[in-house]
Order: structure tokens, then sequence, then C-alpha cells
């Protein structure tokens, strides 16, 4: 039902019970503080439990990254609608052993893609938190820009909304 | 993979989208949610609800949605996130839809598939002290309240549900 993507490196995959520690040391840690808040334990596994059902909820939702041919889950990257997002979101996480590779941009440019073709959004935003400047930088590679007139509901107001190139303009 | 439940008067099925509606009212009541956790928010109502709903595919059992005639009464479910120390049985009835013994029907199906599937060695409900409706609920599926209060919730009775069917 979750289909799977490619990519030259990639297979994107559904998220599964494996996961789970992968996903628990990202956002119990320090690395998580942009990404919602660092949580504890319980508070993860609640967030886990979230990741996952947001596919039969809302038929997308966020992938396992992995290197074609190995199994082992480097992040999450897709699909992001909760209740009380303004708008769909493409959103990335990824674990600190696989930054700086190119992955977190060539999984995003394929969910980017899934977006505009299978789902056809005619528009998709990443909301980030203006000292994250890792995940700036992947907007900017991925061509998306600020959109200072795009409102948002989160409760810190200094959330910026990264709009990406509509599906004319995306690679 | 989430399995229906039928019983005289319900249905226990997955939940879906269009019973979130539902489901955020019930936890915008505060009188009716005090002792599970309410009132809620839209944002945190979806969290609850999603959390529940994903519980089925990272343990493989979970919350249903109780339904009658197409409308939603409820939630009930098998619940073990890691801060509980023991497989539980929870519940949660709709204001409309209580005092017809209707989470009386629906806990005994649930207990039932929970007993046959996951064989757990102890199955509790933890209920809030103050949380009658629900206490009144325990003893009459013949749970039997423990000596000490549950350890991750101070608030919280421990109701052992008897081994047998």
């Amino acid at each position: 039902m979750i289909p799977t993507l490619t990519t030259k490196r990639l297979t994107l995959r559904g998220p599964a019970p494996r996961d789970w520690p992968g996903y628990c040391a990202f956002i119990t840690s320090d690395r998580a503080r942009y990404a919602g808040g660092v949580s504890t334990t319980p508070q993860a596994w609640r967030a886990f439990c979230i990741v996952l059902a947001h596919w039969p909820l809302r038929g997308f939702g966020m992938w396992a990254v992995t290197r074609t041919g190995d199994d082992t889950c480097l992040g999450f990257v897709g699909h992001w609608f909760p209740e009380g997002w303004a708008e769909r979101e493409v959103g990335w996480i990824l674990w600190p052993e696989a930054e700086g590779r190119g992955i977190g941009r060539e999984a995003a440019l394929a969910a980017r893609r899934q977006a505009y073709g299978v789902l056809g959004w005619d528009t998709a935003v990443s909301y980030i938190h203006p000292a994250n400047r890792r995940s700036r930088a992947l907007a900017e590679r991925l061509g998306a820009g600020i959109d200072t007139g795009a409102r948002h509901n989160f409760d810190s107001p200094d959330v910026l909304v990264y709009r990406h190139p509509g599906p004319e303009g995306a690679a | 993979m989430i399995p229906t439940l039928t019983t005289d008067r319900l249905t226990l099925r997955a939940p879906r989208l269009e019973d979130f509606d539902a489901y955020a009212a019930f936890y915008a009541d505060p009188d009716a949610t005090r002792f599970i956790g309410g009132p809620r928010d839209t944002r945190a109502a979806w969290r609850s609800f999603a959390a529940d709903t994903g519980h089925w595919h990272l343990k493989g059992f979970g919350w249903w949605i109780v339904a009658a005639a197409g409308r939603v009464l409820g939630s009930i479910g098998l619940h073990h996130p890691p801060s509980q120390p023991d497989l539980e049985l929870g519940w949660l009835l709709f204001p409309a839809a209580q005092g017809q013994g209707y989470a009386t029907e629906a806990a005994s199906a649930a207990r039932a598939w929970g007993r046959a599937e996951l064989r757990p060695a102890r199955l509790v409900s933890y209920i809030d002290a103050g949380n009658a409706a629900s206490i009144r609920l325990a003893e009459r599926l013949g749970a039997v309240r423990e000596a000490a209060r549950a350890a991750h919730d101070p608030d919280c009775f421990v109701y052992r549900h008897p081994g047998a069917p």
C-alpha cells in the first residue's frame, strides 16, 4: 500500500517497526531540537506511532530512507500534514551518520516528484526553524525560498516557510 | 491488517480519517475527558488519534473505533507503550453513547480478541481514582483492583482483568 521510491542510490520504503531504534536515538537527542523538540522516550514512541499512522490516515507520509541494497534506515523523508499544519509539507530528518552526503537532497527530490506527480499537489512547503542552518541549506539546494507571505499555525512565530518551486519549475 | 470485530450491536474497526471530527469534539469536552488527559485542542487530539492508530502498525494491536449503524460511539483498544509495565485494555465512550451497555459489549469483544491473539500474562486497565463510570465498567468486566496504584501514573488504580475468558 505504501509505494516504494528509488533514486540513483536510495530506496525510500514505508516506515516500519524496525526503524524505531534509530528514530528514538535521533528524536531523544539534541539533534531533534529543531524537529519538534527533544523528546523523552515515551514521547518519541508516541511520535513514531504517529509517523506510522500518517500513511493510513492521510494516504501519504514519510518514507524510511535507505541505501539500495542495505535496509538500514538513515532518516525519514516525505510528506507531512498533521492536524494544525497550514499546508502540506515536504519534510526530512536525517540521522547524523547520514548527513553531508547529499542523501537528504536525493530523497527530498524523489518525495517532491511524488507530491507533484502521483499526489497531484500544486505547491509544497517546508517548515524550518531559523537556526536550523543545515536544513535551510538543503531547502535552498532544492530551489525553495522563504515565503514571507505564507501563514503557519506554529506557536513559535519564527518558523520559516520555505516554498518549493511548483510542479513546472521543480526538478 | 487491523481486524474488524462485530458484536450484537457494535462494530469495532480500524480508525479512519473521517472519524476524527467526532473524536476531536469529544476531546474538546472538559467534563467528558477530565480523567483521560483532556481537554485537548484539535492538534493534541490528532496526535492522540494518530498515535492510537499507529499503535497497530508498531505492535500489531491497538485501538479500534466503536461504531453502531454508521455512528461513531468511541474508541477502545489494547495498548502497551513503553511507559506502562502491563498490557492495557483502554476505552473511551462518547457521552451520547453512555449508559446503554455499549462499553461493556465493546470491551468484552476487545478483551476476548486480546486474550486469544496476544495471550498476555497480565491484562490491566489503568483508571483514574475519580473516574467512577470507568471503575464501574472495570468491575462489570470482572476486573479486580490491585493494592498498588499505577507506577507510571499515581492518579490511577490498576484493575487486573481475570485470566480466563
